[in-house]
């Protein structure tokens, strides 16, 4: 959808100078000192896909701000290319582009939320609302229809002829959302919409923003500095210091596998239950952890080789490497599938939990893994496509889940293209 | 060696001496020279507008009935800013009416109705130019102070000369001398507003008129306003001065009763004066606190 090709700005009179010095390898720190230019963003490239939200995360400084606002060019980018590619319109470079193509590619195709709100004072929460719409030149039986439409969307249908000023600070940001929801365009740009707000509306706002996500599936870069945001809301984050980015990854790519001390400093204070999976975290199944112990009627029957909390589980799978069942002391179960829905149980002793053995994908999140851990006192049973046995999650395994925030030492953590890219 | 040491004593003794600029000339000739070759175009050109404006004016008021004149600007006054206002409006005009000066009142506000109407034509378009270009207002300031701080005495000679004695060589000084308020304040109003409303602007895809228009001159209305109310103020004072050279009105009572002597008439004008200032800033104030700003007492 857009393509950010090592975009740099620099604030001061000679860039040139200071650009030529990144080139030559040189720090923010350095070139402030050397030439009295401030690096606002040195060399960034991303893509973002189609329907995705790709978050930018860093501390303030980092330059993610300055970098939010090269793509729809309200801040003139230094250096460096900003592809927008559309299935009407093809691929179109934004950092060529006149003031009418700017302005049209504004007006249609991206629309920006912003942290302080910035609605227009003096119109009342309808006449925010259809702003763009109003520079789209679309008449009033239109502008009135789609209003109403995008109000009720943010739930701010009752409203429409407040001023901003009535609202509290989460519905301005409503209103914020529905104007830039209400010009149809593709793509959202989104800088720091939530941090201005008090954390319990914080994570009502972010639930709102995945749910409306889901329905209009626009194309969303959103900056923040709280990581655990990002990692709630994100497909995909790249987080930024000092004016670069320093990794790129899915959240739990980035919890998992820090590449930088920064990024692991921030990392060390998120919440892993939402981001981690069980296909991280289980215990896999190799010839280092499991051992065969029987072999009957063509099922091949394992246990775990260093027979932990459940030395009389026996794992059973099939020729073809499908899991079976399990073998509990002399008796056959066959895994349930995890309610990931069920609320998780209060008050549950160790004794109280069931025989039960659960079974999940790999994909499944360390939080529902946790909740179903209440109730059964079996390890979870890991399984992925055409049910093959991936491994098993056991008590030792989600402690050091949390507070490793990674998986089991032997696991080798998978790293994406994006990332050895970004570092590169 | 002596002659040396005489011209080192007088540049410390007498160093004025040494130097005679003859401004007083050079302004005197070239006003000479623009009444002698422009006074054809002032009085062809610019007079027929001011006067016609004023005469309309002028027309309007005195055809209303003063008390329908009392209503209207009561309802002025109370949708502008309250009904205590409206109702201290409406007594004070009344007042004025009471003391035998209904007819100079009339005069007097058209005068002014006249200067701040071409000071806000005039103006408002300057000031809107002096914040989208700093030269333009590196220019403007130098000319805006002198404008400003020109004792309003010394405008009108020239105006005399310009446009010979009545209401429209008052009416000229007046628009001259009232004018600068509102060129700075439309300019500081609109440079005020802040960055993310701009952004926000733009980032919709708005052209430069579309931000003036919708953004910055609304959201600049407080300032503006404040600008106009002393242009206002600034145009009342004025057109009391302007009775020297022969304009009517209420200033016109004042400088008859001084020189009659007739302290009594001198301070009926001033009074007059002083109560048509108080319901001119009261309802002008008003304005501004209405505006998009100032919007329940609280701005953004």
């Amino acid at each position: 959808m857009i393509r950010v090709e090592d975009i740099s700005k620099i604030f001061g009179a000679d860039p040139e100078t200071a650009l030529g010095r990144l080139r030559e390898g040189g720090t923010k720190a350095g070139i402030q000192a050397e030439t009295g230019q401030i690096v606002g963003i040195d060399r960034a490239s991303f893509a973002l896909d189609p329907g995705e939200v790709f978050c930018i995360m860093g501390l303030s400084g980092s330059g993610k701000s300055t970098l939010i606002r090269c793509i729809n060019r309200i801040i003139e980018p230094t250096a460096g290319r900003i592809l927008f590619m559309d299935p009407e319109l093809g691929e179109q470079d934004v950092t060529a582009m006149d003031g009418e193509q700017l302005r049209r590619l504004r007006t249609y195709h991206m629309s920006m939320v912003f942290q302080h709100f910035a609605l227009f004072p003096h119109r009342t929460v309808h006449a925010n609302a259809v702003f763009g719409l109003e520079i789209q030149g679309r008449d009033k039986a239109e502008r009135d229809r789609v209003g109403a439409q995008v109000l009720e969307m943010v739930g701010l249908g009752a409203w429409g002829k407040a001023y901003p000023s009535e609202l509290s600070g989460g519905m301005q940001q409503r209103v914020g959302l529905a104007r830039a929801l209400a010009t149809q365009a593709k793509v959202l740009l989104m800088d720091e919409p939530f941090s201005a707000l008090d954390p319990l509306i914080k994570v009502n706002m972010q639930q709102e923003l995945v749910r409306i996500q889901q329905e209009l599936e626009r194309t969303i870069l959103f900056i923040t500095h709280d990581l655990d945001e990002a990692m709630r809301i994100g497909d995909r984050i790249a987080i930024m210091e000092e004016g670069r980015i320093v990794q790129i990854g899915t959240p739990e790519e980035i919890l998992v596998n820090p590449r930088t001390d920064y990024v692991a400093n921030f990392v060390e204070h998120a919440d892993p239950t939402a981001v981690i999976t069980a296909g991280t975290i289980a215990v896999p199944f190799s010839e280092a952890t499991f051992i065969l112990h029987e072999e009957r009627a063509g099922l091949r029957y394992y246990r775990r080789r260093d027979d932990g909390e459940d030395g009389d589980i026996r794992y059973c799978i099939d020729a073809d490497g499908r899991f079976h069942h399990v073998v509990l002391g002399e008796r056959a179960v066959e895994p349930g599938r995890m309610d990931t829905t069920a609320p998780a149980a209060t008050g549950a002793s160790v004794r109280g939990r069931n025989e039960e053995v659960l079974r999940c994908g790999p994909a499944t999140v360390l939080r529902d893994v946790l909740r179903a851990r209440v109730r059964s006192r079996h390890p979870v049973v890991v399984t992925g496509e055409d049910d093959r046995f991936e491994g098993i999650i056991d008590e030792p395994a989600l402690v050091h889940a949390i507070l490793e925030k990674r998986g089991q030492p032997t696991t080798e953590p998978p790293v994406s293209g994006d990332a050895r890219e970004a570092h590169a | 060696m002596t002659e040396l040491l005489d011209v080192l004593r007088t540049l410390f003794t007498d160093p004025f001496g040494l130097i005679d600029l003859p401004i007083r000339q050079w302004i005197t000739d070239a006003i000479g020279w623009i009444v002698s070759n422009f006074r054809g175009f002032f009085r062809t050109y610019v007079s027929p507008p001011v006067r016609g404006v004023m005469e309309l004016s002028q027309w309007a008021l005195r055809t209303l009935p003063p008390g329908v004149m009392l209503i209207a600007v009561f309802v002025i006054a109370w949708r502008a800013a309250s009904w205590k206002v409206g109702l201290f409006s409406a007594v004070a005009f009344a007042f004025i009416g009471f003391m035998g000066v209904w007819d100079a009142l009339i005069v007097t506000l058209s005068l002014v109705i006249t200067a701040v109407l071409f000071s806000v034509v005039i103006g408002l378009p300057l000031g809107i130019i002096s914040s989208r270009s700093d030269l333009f207002y590196t220019i403007i300031r130098p000319i805006l102070d002198i404008m400003q701080t020109t004792p309003p005495f010394v405008y009108l000679v020239p105006a005399v000369m310009l446009f010979s004695i009545g209401n429209v060589p008052g009416l000229i000084a007046t628009i001259i001398f009232a004018m600068p308020p509102i060129i700075r304040l439309t300019n500081l109003g609109i440079r005020q507003v802040q960055t993310q409303y701009i952004e926000a602007a733009l980032a919709f895809g708005s052209s430069p008129r579309e931000i003036l228009w919708k953004v910055q001159l609304p959201l600049a209305m407080p300032t503006v306003m404040a600008g106009l109310n002393q242009t206002i103020m600034l145009s009342l004072s004025m057109v009391v001065i302007a009775a020297i050279i022969g304009a009517g009105g209420l200033g016109l009572e004042v400088y008859a009763g001084l020189e009659r002597l007739n302290i009594g008439q001198a301070f009926v004008g001033g009074i007059g004066i002083v109560l048509l200032a108080m319901v001119l800033d009261r309802i002008t104030q008003g304005l501004g606190e209405r505006g998009p700003g100032g919007r329940n007492g609280k701005a953004d």
